[in-house]
């Protein structure tokens, strides 16, 4: 029963953030234009990247596109939901105005992480999913089990992204003037338009195990191209659930500590 | 000149004792513009897999390269089209035009005295590089050096002007920051942030020959690497003059027709 409330509330958010944004039409067509640019740019780097004739980490230029496809959708999806909500939280600790979503009879982490969605920078999500149909369609490994997992493998990449830019987001309780801390991982994510193959080897441990890149684009990837292997299948599912448990951690830690603006 | 000169000296000292007060904010800024180092390591890898060095660059020459055109990017970053957004449509422009200083001086003391701020971390960050990839070299000689301020200084007024440009856009419209989105987008891979420009396409190539971009990373970085012959830094910093002058004039034209603007919706 409990679940079917939450839905409920998130169907208003949705509803609510919709309406709020229809207003703003003129939005949509400016940033479908930036999702174009932004995967038009980022083609035009691959294709220089392979313009020598040699691979790219042992991706041909097809797949790297899946890659590319990937990272455009994650980044959709970061500015779609996450960048609305989780960087608010240090403008509403600055401003006391947390206490009020703590106050309310739903969970203070799912009201401050659905509330709002920018549903025009759905557009990168769009391309991007676009790009990753289209690269995969074009390559012969490409099978009907490797994209159902490689869809569940972009649940468990997005899963990742959303524990660690939350875990970053809720340094605010603390840092509030650091507002832009999020920033960080936008510069290191910048990785993850290319397969971590084509990084050499300790910066690809770095971008495994340290900044989580290779579970959010390359991984899923290899699915979708019939390349995968159970290790880092695997290593993405442990990854997101003991981020996800680690964040939550995090949070509850930080909401315990936290004293109010005026106290 | 005693009066103008202590005006200067007051606006950048208060604005470095600002710049100062954000420095966690200036290093978290400083490494989201990793776009160099990242591609450092991809070019890299790139080299080693085909067996040292692919299109006449091998490892140091890459690392020397993006660790110059990291530098670069660092110091002409301009937030300007911004704050004047925001300024301009939260009306706390107005109390700066009672002011006899334009208010652009303003701006750019905030923009030229956090270069500073950014000094010691850039010089550890390339410290490092050179450290990780042994036997680069980043510049020939100190003339090199005092040659790459000078490109670098006129990079960063083009960047600023140009951003100033797109922030004036404010008085008209309510998306001046979405363009200044795309520009971004647009210098991420014409600049030579991402690439040589000895690896693109001929006819691309030839295309940004003709835009600012080039002239913001690519130039400066060859003229600090020593890669640039005699002619070709003159022939750099004369063309980079021209940009500069040229986007100095278009602000100017944008501002007086912008305020005229604003005057009437203000009133």
């Amino acid at each position: 029963m409990r679940l079917i409330r939450y839905l409920r509330v998130l169907g208003i958010f949705v509803r609510a953030s919709i309406s709020a944004q229809l207003e703003y039409r003129v939005n949509f067509a400016v940033n479908l234009f930036g999702s174009l640019l932004l995967a038009g740019g980022t083609l035009l780097g691959i294709t220089i990247l392979y313009s020598d004739g040699t691979r790219l980490g042992g991706w041909s230029y097809r797949e790297s596109i899946v890659v590319v496809g990937l990272f455009t959708l994650v980044q959709g999806s970061i500015g779609a939901f996450l960048y609305p909500n989780l960087n608010k939280i240090g403008e509403e600790v600055r401003q006391g105005t947390m206490d009020f979503n703590l106050l309310k009879p739903v969970d203070a982490q799912f009201l401050i992480s659905s509330r709002n969605i920018n549903v025009f920078r759905l557009t990168d999500a769009l391309v991007g999913a676009g790009l990753v149909i289209w690269a995969a369609s074009g390559l012969e490994n490409a099978s009907g089990t490797g994209a159902l997992l490689g869809l569940c493998l972009i649940v468990t990449a997005l899963t990742i992204v959303y524990a660690v830019w939350f875990m970053l987001s809720t340094t605010a309780f603390w840092f509030v003037k650091v507002g832009n801390v999020t920033e960080l991982f936008n510069g290191f994510f910048r990785a993850g338009a290319f397969p971590v193959s084509a990084l050499p080897g300790w910066v690809r441990l770095m971008f495994t195990f340290l900044i989580p890149v290779a579970f959010v684009t390359t991984v899923p990837a290899e699915a979708i191209i019939g390349r995968w292997n159970v290790g880092s299948v695997f290593g993405s599912g442990v990854a997101a659930v003991l981020l996800l448990g680690v964040s939550r951690w995090f949070w509850t830690y930080a909401i315990s500590k936290y004293t109010s603006a005026s106290s | 000149m005693r009066a103008r000169l202590n005006k200067t000296w007051v606006l950048f000292s208060v604005w470095f004792a600002h710049m100062s007060a954000y420095r966690a904010e200036v290093v978290i800024w400083m490494l989201s513009g990793a776009i160099p180092l990242i591609m450092m390591a991809v070019w890299i890898g790139k080299a080693r897999a085909a067996g040292g060095q692919t299109g006449g660059f091998n490892e140091q020459r890459f690392a020397a390269y993006f660790l110059a055109a990291w530098i670069t990017q660092q110091l002409i970053v301009a937030w300007v089209a911004w704050e004047l957004d925001y300024q301009i449509r939260q009306g706390h422009l107005s109390p700066k035009l009672l002011r006899p200083l334009d208010p652009m001086w303003e701006f750019f003391a905030g923009h030229y005295s956090e270069r500073l701020v950014r000094l010691p971390f850039m010089l550890l960050i390339v410290f490092a590089g050179l450290l990780i990839v042994p036997g680069t070299r980043l510049t020939p000689d100190i003339w090199h050096v005092l040659l790459y301020t000078l490109s670098v200084t006129l990079a960063f007024f083009t960047r600023f002007l140009i951003a100033y440009c797109i922030g004036i856009l404010a008085f008209w419209f309510d998306q001046a920051t979405a363009i200044d989105d795309f520009y971004f987008v647009a210098a991420a891979f014409l600049t030579g942030a991402f690439a040589p420009l000895e690896f693109y396409p001929p006819a691309l190539r030839a295309f940004i020959e003709w835009t600012p971009f080039p002239y913001l990373v690519y130039y400066p970085v060859r003229v600090l690497t020593g890669e640039a012959p005699g002619p070709e830094i003159v022939r750099v910093l004369a063309i980079q003059l021209l940009w500069a002058a040229g986007f100095y004039a278009l602000r100017s034209a944008l501002w007086q027709r912008g305020l005229a603007r604003y005057g009437a919706v203000g009133a």
